[in-house]
């Protein structure tokens, strides 16, 4: 039992949430109506679908080492917000008849196509082009590292108890498995609402000038993580009596 | 939703009314678990009821000013902070020994959250410096509002209170996961269906009321096999969400008469 350890790890968990959400391409309600750049959901559902499948990958791990945790949690979150923005920019190109385009540049800095021509006049561009693509894939591999560490320190943490210990012939403790998942679960929506709040919502990735808001977003991210940590160790303390 | 979701300004419902139905109410449910022999879980699960009722007031409340995140994002991170709080509250209280732990748990979870949801209240006004003058305030009552759900609800499904119950046949089994969105969808939908212009606090009260009633029926069925009574659980809350439901309704058909009522615009203006 460490529990500073514990609330290290989801600290800094909470934190590759946080910083990860500022990546994801989140367009809310106007780019449901494919007015502006980016998956047309809010954030909410973005972290319920990448968080839950990052979660059960990283799950699917426990046993494992350490980074392949984090690797199973990181390639789940990824895939999951992969497949949302690929099936998403085929709904903006054949359904809709828009170009996947931003209008926050020029030039796609990834490969290098022209963007301001495509953008329909009084719109903020439609669909997820190249860079907020790639962006909303560092996102959810940074999103997903974070919920596989605090899920894999709080398992760890839990089995070395008594009332969560291994049963004979059992090699996962479904409790303490179910216990940090909830737990993981639950701080991964609370960072990345937070981080939502900074963003105003809505952000197209790291080529958005809203992006320099990152340091704000990491501060709000470490103080809310902090305190969840330390209520998080009475889950050891009352589990060991 | 990303601008402003409007509210009807000032609320037809005065906020200290569902506070004190919500939280002297959900706690009295609560504590009313491990005291009433049988019918204890049922006394939880309507605590959970008021407790839902009061958080859909709150969220009211709060994202009438517009959070730029839609109601539903601080429905699912006020849920998250109560299954925190709750979940720590239950096994923390064990330090206090077993018998005084069953007394202590369902508070210290609801003072837990509280105090989560006030930081996290207090980060998004101080450090991201949102502009909502009643942002912490109302994310502490979403916070409370959400573990009395939460434990109010684990209560029904496994029948009592105490931290191994809970872990036994909520959380190993994954329920919890499932009481985590439902209780969201029970406290955002009502605001989230209602806002706009026209939104009348009373009627969203109501539909409140049958998304909590609604989520008890299932909590009820949940706690087959674990809980004895799960059966009065499930069959009360389904007549709560049928009365509820038949009133929202209602009131909706009679608000929408006044639009009905006046006809289309005059001719010559078209």
């Amino acid at each position: 039992m460490d529990p500073l350890l514990l609330i290290g790890a989801i600290t800094v968990g909470g934190v590759l949430i946080g910083g990860g959400v500022h990546f994801i391409p989140v367009g809310g309600a106007p780019a449901a109506i494919a007015t502006a750049t980016g998956v047309g959901t809010g954030t909410a559902m973005l972290a319920a679908g990448s968080g839950m499948t990052g979660l059960i990958t990283a799950a699917a791990a426990t046993g494992s080492p350490l980074w392949l945790v984090l690797l199973a949690g990181a390639a789940g979150a990824a895939l999951m917000l992969g497949i949302t923005m690929f099936v998403g920019n085929w709904v903006y190109i054949w359904g809709v008849g828009t170009v996947p385009v931003s209008a926050k540049v020029t030039v796609d800095p990834i490969t290098g196509y022209e963007q301001e021509k495509y953008v329909s006049p009084g719109t903020e561009g439609h669909g997820v082009p190249t860079v907020c693509y790639v962006s909303g894939i560092i996102g959810g591999l940074l999103g997903g590292a974070g919920g596989g560490l605090i899920y894999y320190y709080l398992y760890d943490q839990l089995t070395s108890l008594q009332a969560f210990s291994l049963q004979a012939g059992e090699t996962v403790s479904i409790a303490a498995a179910m216990t940090a998942g909830i737990f993981a679960l639950a701080i991964f929506f609370v960072n990345s609402v937070v981080a939502s709040y900074n963003i105003g919502g809505t952000i197209e990735g790291f080529h958005d000038p809203k992006f320099k808001r990152l340091p704000r977003g990491i501060l709000a991210c470490i103080v809310a993580s902090l305190v969840i940590g330390i209520v998080g160790v009475l889950l050891l303390y009352g589990g060991a009596a | 939703m990303s601008a402003a979701a409007g509210g009807g300004g000032e609320s037809a419902i005065n906020p200290k009314t569902t506070l004190a139905l919500g939280l002297v109410g959900g706690l009295i449910g609560l504590y009313l678990v491990p005291f009433v022999p049988v019918l204890g879980p049922l006394f939880g699960a309507l605590g959970a009821v008021l407790a839902i009722i009061w958080g859909a007031d709150a969220i009211a409340r709060v994202a009438s000013y517009g959070l730029g995140t839609g109601v539903p994002s601080i429905g699912y991170m006020s849920l998250a902070i109560g299954i925190v709080g709750a979940v720590a509250g239950l096994f923390g209280a064990l330090i206090f020994g077993d018998s005084l732990g069953v007394l202590v748990g369902p508070i210290l979870g609801v003072v837990l959250a509280m105090i989560v949801g006030g930081v996290v209240g207090l980060v998004g006004t101080k450090i991201i410096k949102m502009k909502i003058p009643i942002m912490v305030q109302c994310t502490v009552e979403l916070a409370g509002a959400s573990a009395i759900s939460v434990l109010g609800f684990s209560a029904a499904v496994a029948g009592s209170l105490t931290a191994s119950a809970i872990l036994e046949s909520v959380i190993a089994t994954g329920f919890i996961a499932l009481l985590f969105i439902l209780n969201t969808m029970a406290i955002q939908h009502p605001f989230n269906a209602c806002l706009g212009p026209q939104e009348d606090r009373k009627r969203t009260l109501k539909l409140a009321s049958s998304t909590a009633f609604i989520a008890m029926a299932i909590a009820g069925l949940l706690g087959i096999g674990v809980n004895s009574i799960w059966w009065v659980i499930a069959i009360i809350g389904a007549i709560g969400w049928f009365i509820s439901i038949s009133a929202f309704i209602k009131s909706s058909a009679e608000d929408a008469a006044s639009v009905a009522w006046t006809g289309w615009w005059p001719k010559e203006e078209m």
